[in-house]
């Protein structure tokens, strides 16, 4: 009968189940420390700052593309081929120093050509620090690539 | 053989061009088409020293600059290997870093410790103050010392793009404008007044441009269109030789004259049927 009855009670009434963890970490009043320190460092990410006063931003002045020299770039750079056949593109790079026109190399080389170009001119007088830097560049650079370089298919 | 049969084509095509062209002058309704645009439309068929065995030539209409509507004033041929290639977009990739690269030399330039004044003094003695141990003030170490593995000036990215690549840049860069519509041959710059106004307008009527490049066949060109063209930055006149890849992609429109586009033409021709080993040699520098 005791059976018969808890099962009746059973089928009508459940007691709400709650389950109940131990909360102890979160609720755990933590210790603050240096309470009124203010942090100086900005880790607001990459952005000017806002507060303060703010990093100024450069005023936008978009280039010009056609000036002259940028409308007409590239001009006689066919010459060989369209001119006459006298004259190599090179020869048209008219704001390019004659001792570096065409040249392709190391430092080393181009400064060799530059200083053999300049001798014969009056720079070695003129300008005798430069002239002393170029030979003191030259002996470094020489002693570096043939006695501290190992020689292999790539020189430098 | 082939050879002979093909120019045995060309010449019954030139026949049956100009019966056309008979036709045409002498019935009115056709004559009335003309008259709106142009009265006598001039048709001329090539006779180039080399050629075309493969294509066919490509008729351009030719245009006038001496009204701001368009009229054709005739027909002309270009030839295919010239104008009408496969546009070849790597090629001309290339050639523009090349046109960029070759005449581009860096001048950025720092000074090592050996360049930098002074230092050559110990600034403090080696042992006994507790400071760490320094031999020079221009040590890369230092503010203000000098700098190790920096830039160093005259730095040269300069190298010869190959005689045929730069020719079949030219070819390519051509063809593609000349498919898209973007390439117009005028038989000459006259223009009637020496009005940028006009010029403008012109550009604009015609759907060219904005930027347009003009290409001559010698230094000299019009006086009226260089006056024009002098505050229009943007609309550049240059001699046939003067022509490159990098200028024709800049510019939208390309307008060449029609001894221009024969020039071009001829001297393309002749670099594409000559022996080019010169031209093709390695580069060296004591041969410019």
């Amino acid at each position: 009968m005791e059976w018969l009855s808890s099962t009746i009670l059973k089928t009508f009434w459940r007691p709400t189940v709650n389950t109940i963890r131990t909360r102890y970490h979160a609720d755990k009043t933590r210790l603050v420390r240096r309470y009124g320190y203010e942090e100086k460092i900005w880790s607001g990410g990459l952005m000017p700052r806002s507060e303060g006063r703010r990093l100024p931003i450069p005023e936008y002045r978009p280039l010009n593309p056609w000036t002259q020299r940028r409308a007409l770039f590239g001009q006689n750079d066919y010459i060989d081929i369209l001119g006459s056949g006298e004259l190599h593109p090179i020869k048209t790079l008219y704001t390019v120093p004659s001792w570096i026109k065409g040249v392709s190399g190391h430092e080393y080389h181009i400064l060799l050509r530059k200083k053999k170009m300049f001798a014969r001119t009056g720079a070695p007088t003129i300008r005798p620090t430069k002239w002393k830097e170029y030979e003191k560049r030259l002996s470094f650079l020489y002693r570096k690539l043939n006695r501290k370089t190992k020689t292999g298919p790539s020189p430098c | 053989m082939s050879f002979s049969l093909i120019n045995a084509i060309r010449k019954l095509n030139i026949s049956t061009v100009s019966q056309i062209r008979l036709i045409s002058s002498g019935s009115t309704d056709v004559s009335n088409i003309n008259s709106h645009s142009n009265s006598d439309l001039n048709v001329t068929q090539k006779e180039w020293k080399f050629p075309p065995q493969f294509t066919k030539p490509r008729e351009v209409w030719i245009e006038n600059l001496d009204s701001i509507d368009e009229k054709k004033l005739g027909l002309f041929e270009l030839h295919p290997l010239v104008y009408a290639v496969l546009p070849r977009i790597d090629i001309i990739h290339r050639n523009v870093i090349w046109q960029r690269k070759f005449r581009w030399v860096s001048w950025a330039h720092t000074k090592t410790r050996a360049e930098v004044h002074g230092g050559g003094r110990k600034p403090w003695p080696q042992k006994g103050l507790g400071r760490a141990r320094h031999g020079s003030i221009r040590s890369p170490l230092w503010r203000g010392g000098g700098i190790v593995h920096g830039p160093r000036s005259g730095k040269t990215h300069f190298f010869m793009l190959p005689f045929h690549l730069r020719i079949h840049g030219l070819t390519s860069t051509l063809s593609a404008k000349f498919a898209q519509d973007d390439l117009h041959v005028v038989r000459n710059l006259e223009l009637p007044t020496e009005d940028p106004e006009y010029l403008a307008e012109l550009i604009e009527k015609r759907n060219w441009g904005p930027s347009v490049l003009i290409v001559d066949d010698n230094d000299y060109a019009p006086r009226n269109i260089t006056v024009a063209t002098e505050n229009l930055p943007h609309v550049n006149i240059i001699p046939f030789y003067g022509l490159n890849v990098y200028s024709m992609l800049k510019h939208d429109t390309l307008i060449i004259t029609q001894t221009a586009a024969e020039r071009i033409e001829e001297k393309i021709l002749q670099h594409l049927h000559s022996n080019t080993m010169p031209q093709q040699a390695k580069f060296k520098l004591n041969q410019v």
